[in-house]
């Protein structure tokens, strides 16, 4: 049965996808492959015996998947929805509906997605509407992607990003002030900002040089290693407020105020290293659609690789003993190694998914505003974060917010995707997206309107004649600003996403450990009676995290857990090997050797004599 | 390039690369010889031009045979295709993408726009275009900005008008993009140099400009200072005939002292945040001392020049014995 409405999939674009490359010697090498469902038949039945079933479509299940069928492994794939992507799907208003129906009629005690609210604008999207439910692609689990991640070795290392094309994303606001700062990350920024005090500069490149090789100088950060990250930079750095926040929410995108030193650094080193690396921008998005596709392409890398795809595949239950799978339709197969699953495919009578303690609470709203202010030039997407307090529900965590316009091709021209969500949970997320929905709405009725405040009453010189931003006027302008036109919703879903995976960590290998040789040496697994998952390695559930890099990791454990080593994991050798170079999208084509701003070249010139005589010799000292 | 590393070889790669090469080091070794046979010969044809495209596409660093060009050139002038000029640009400039920092094409693509027949400025101005072009994709190759310089001679000598104030705000872009690129500090040099040399300005513009640019030092020190361009900038500019005659003798002292208090606030600012001096901080304080003393301020018990020294010697051991020395002459 094939899903009754959805979007073209990576190999129905595909004549797009040969445009951009270029170069039709490579046609050959970038053939997208069909996938079981989408344009292939989905198969009448399932193997016999197969050495790996994997249950989901998500991001890891489907990295895992695509590891192990290079590796050799006989994988089976399946998927209980008539849709690829699981808990990273892209899906269309109508499968959004569907996929809402489906949580309010959830049997499964462990379901992990709970409290769906959808609003949809019935006039707008539909049959004879100004829009088509499947002119939108809405992920579960919006992602960005650091330009250096493992995720993206691995999609180069894979080849699966020839089948993705790619976008670049640059711009980081932080929501402050009632207004919204662009970063200054940079040197270039920093020398240039006027508005910055000199000290300010100086300890703000102090902190971006040590950032870079912060494991290697103990003496500075250790004093601090159990103190939170806001502590560190105001005490040891003497940054201010702004900057601090700035380093810590938008460029670490940590979750609170607490955030741990050493992860605080490694995360905010995080964006720094990737900047410049294709080009003057941090991340990267898939064009299309972004996690839903990136696990699609996984998925057919796997099909290459020999494993067989079924959707709409639903486990009854397994019997660690016999090591046979029974699904819901009666089939059967058997599985000789493992069995691996994600918690939103746990058959009925499950026992053994994880404890899911932590909650994402997230919304989504299809918006009729482009939102080109909120982008650089030529670019389609923003990251906007709410610092803790910024918000008038009086935020304790921080509101991360990823803003989609047109040209990332998952909506329609004029319209834009804002996907807010938090580490909060309960009444007070709730809250606090509502007051982050707000404050986004208020700043894009205003910033696209024509009737803005005078900027001479905001820009005002200084006694050394330089321009300096009224923060406190910007503020009241905004506060006393009456918008006259409201942002129209065309379709507004929120809802609270479980894991087991705590904001900001990474997942706990423990987690995986529900199989029969930890059951032996680990009696709080032992198989329960009557349970219909005895046996069964669950997966985690997407964390809160908004960029891709606990996907790799988590695959890994699980290879590791299955194949006894993760040495071989995608180490893949093929044969027309004259491809190797990333042709990342077109707005990344072309871009190159970008120096970094922040590293010094230790080369430009050297002290020494010889070297040195062009305008000043030897400094004569 | 800046940024590339250098690739390095074992040596069985080496002796590969050697076998490897032997066909091409023949066909280099022939055509270099019939070439040099052809030139002693006095042989000055389009074949022989066609000789000396393959050796300089080979080796583009072989001076004499770029001179054997031009001399064929000259003498086959009348022969040439209409496009051979703008060809001949075009041979340049794919030599210049693999080898940026070859003298002699740089040379050579001067003297085919000296020789390019019936030139108007405009030719100039889309070689400016051209080195904006090169620049924006190196922005220190120091070759860059010296063809860059005799470029806009041209133009000026063309039009009558001089374009170092433009090209000041031209390099403070390239500057502001990169504060550690010593080659336009540099160009920036030049450019006040002429600014003030050519009287392009009144009294009261070169007041101001002293003025802005001891800010925007002061800003660069604050901004990195461990930056060596930075500190070479200060230290030409500090101690510049330009800023004495603009300044008063008491402007100038203060000034001094100004950039001296900044110093030592970044100084002190390092020794609490590591524990370390800054040297650049240390060797920029010696300077100031005794422009100080030149400019005729009595520094007494405020003259630390000793203790800085004393300080170089143990932080900066690669320049002990030049500490020493400076330390005896004090």
């Amino acid at each position: 049965m094939l899903s009754p409405e959805r979007r073209t999939s990576m190999a129905e674009r595909r004549p797009s996808f040969a445009n951009f490359s270029g170069n039709s010697n490579h046609i050959d090498t970038l053939m997208v492959p069909h996938l079981a469902g989408i344009e292939d038949p989905l198969p009448e039945t399932t193997p016999e015996k197969v050495d790996v079933l994997i249950a989901g479509t998500g991001l890891v299940e489907s990295v895992l998947a695509a590891a192990l069928a290079w590796q050799g492994s006989n994988v089976l794939h399946v998927d209980s929805n008539d849709y690829y992507g699981d808990s990273a799907a892209t899906l269309t208003v109508d499968q959004i509906k569907n996929w809402v129906n489906r949580i309010h009629n959830s049997k499964n005690e462990s379901e992990p997605y709970k409290n769906a609210k959808l609003y949809i604008s019935s006039s707008n999207i539909g049959p004879d509407c100004k829009y088509a439910s499947r002119d939108f692609g809405i992920d579960l689990s919006p992602k960005i992607l650091f330009a250096k991640s493992d995720l993206l070795s691995i999609l180069v290392k894979s080849r699966v990003h020839q089948y993705l094309e790619f976008q670049s994303l640059s711009t980081f606001h932080t929501y402050e002030n009632d207004s919204f700062e662009k970063l200054t990350n940079t040197k270039q920024d920093i020398f240039t900002d006027q508005n910055l005090t000199l000290m300010t500069k100086r300890n703000l490149m102090k902190f971006l040089k040590f950032v870079l090789n912060w494991e290697k100088m103990p003496e500075i950060w250790q004093p601090y290693a159990d103190k939170s990250i806001t502590d560190f930079l105001f005490n040891k750095f003497k940054l201010e407020k702004p900057q601090v926040f700035e380093l810590v929410f938008s460029i670490g995108l940590c979750s609170n105020m607490d955030t741990k030193v050493p992860l605080a650094l490694n995360r905010i080193r995080r964006y720094l290293v990737s900047y410049d690396v294709y080009g003057p921008f941090p991340v990267l998005y898939s064009k299309y659609g972004g996690a839903g596709e990136v696990s699609q392409g996984f998925c057919r890398s796997a099909a290459v690789a020999g494993a067989t795809y079924k959707l709409n595949e639903k486990l009854y239950s397994y019997n660690p003993t016999t090591q046979v799978a029974t699904f819901t339709d009666g089939s059967k197969v058997t599985v000789t190694e493992k069995i691996i699953m994600s918690p939103t495919q746990a058959p009925e009578g499950n026992k053994h998914v994880p404890e899911q303690k932590y909650e994402v609470n997230r919304m989504v709203c299809l918006v009729e505003k482009d939102c080109k202010e909120w982008f650089s030039e030529d670019e389609s997407a923003a990251v906007v974060v709410f610092p803790p307090g910024s918000l008038k529900s009086g935020n304790k965590h921080v509101v991360q917010t990823l803003i989609m316009g047109s040209g990332s091709e998952c909506c329609p021209q004029g319209t834009s995707i804002w996907y807010l969500s938090t580490t909060e949970s309960g009444v007070r997320a709730e809250m606090d997206l509502d007051a982050a929905l707000e404050a986004l709405e208020i700043s894009i009725i205003r910033e696209s309107s024509e009737e803005i405040t005078n900027d001479n009453d905001i820009v005002q010189i200084s006694d050394d004649g330089r321009p300096i931003i009224n923060s406190v006027r910007l503020g009241q302008s905004f506060k006393e600003y009456v918008p006259r036109e409201s942002v129209q919703h065309l379709m507004k879903l929120s809802y609270t996403q479980l894991t087991s995976t705590p904001p900001f960590d990474v997942v706990n290998p423990a987690l995986f450990d529900n199989d029969e040789l930890n059951n032996r040496a680990n009696s709080v697994n032992k198989f329960i009676p009557n349970a219909s998952d005895n046996g069964i390695i669950y997966t985690a559930m997407p964390s809160s995290e908004i960029s891709y890099d606990e996907v790799v990791t988590a695959a890994k454990v699980l290879y590791e857990k299955i194949v006894g080593s993760d040495d071989d994991f995608f180490d893949v050798d093929f044969e027309d090997d004259d491809n190797d170079a990333m042709p990342t999208g077109a707005s990344v084509n072309g871009v190159i050797n970008y120096e970094n701003a922040i590293e010094d070249d230790e080369e430009d010139i050297q002290m020494g004599e010889d070297d040195s005589n062009e305008f000043v010799g030897e400094m004569e000292i | 390039m800046h940024g590339i590393k250098r690739q390095q070889y074992s040596r069985e790669i080496l002796k590969q690369k050697r076998i490897q090469d032997q066909q091409k080091i023949k066909t280099y070794k022939d055509l270099t010889h019939s070439a040099l046979d052809t030139r002693d010969k006095g042989i000055f044809t389009t074949d022989a031009l066609q000789l000396t495209s393959k050796i300089l596409e080979l080796n583009p660093e072989f001076n004499t045979i770029w001179n054997y060009r031009r001399d064929i050139i000259l003498t086959v002038t009348n022969d040439v295709k209409p496009d051979f000029w703008e060809n001949e640009l075009q041979f340049t400039m794919e030599k210049l993408k693999r080898f940026p920092k070859v003298y002699w094409i740089w040379n050579h693509r001067i003297w085919v726009l000296d020789n390019y027949p019936n030139a108007t400025d405009k030719i100039w101005l889309r070689e400016l275009f051209v080195v904006d072009k090169l620049l924006s994709m190196d922005a220190r190759n120091y070759h860059g900005w010296h063809y860059r310089r005799l470029i806009v001679k041209k133009l000026e000598s063309i039009n009558g008008k001089l374009m170092d104030k433009e090209e000041l705000k031209y390099v403070t872009t390239i500057i502001n993009k990169n504060i550690s690129n010593y080659s336009a500090w540099h160009q920036r040099v030049q450019l006040i140099t002429n600014i003030f040399n050519k009287h392009e300005l009144n009294k009261k513009e070169m007041k101001d400009m002293v003025l802005s640019e001891i800010s925007y030092i002061t800003n660069a020190i604050y901004t990195d200072a461990d930056d060596q361009s930075v500190w070479f900038y200060t230290n030409w500019f500090i101690a510049n005939d330009i800023v004495r005659l603009v300044l008063t003798n008491d402007e100038y002292i203060k000034m001094l002292k100004d950039i001296k208090d900044n110093v030592i606030l970044i100084n002190n600012d390092d020794v609490e945040f590591s524990g370390k001096e800054n040297n650049w901080c240390l060797k920029i304080l010696i300077v100031i001392e005794k422009t100080l003393k030149e400019a005729g301020y009595e520094l007494d018990k405020d003259e630390h020049t000793e203790e800085y020294l004393k300080k170089l010697i143990d932080n900066d051991p690669q320049r002990r014995n030049r500490y020493i020395y400076l330390s005896t002459k004090q």
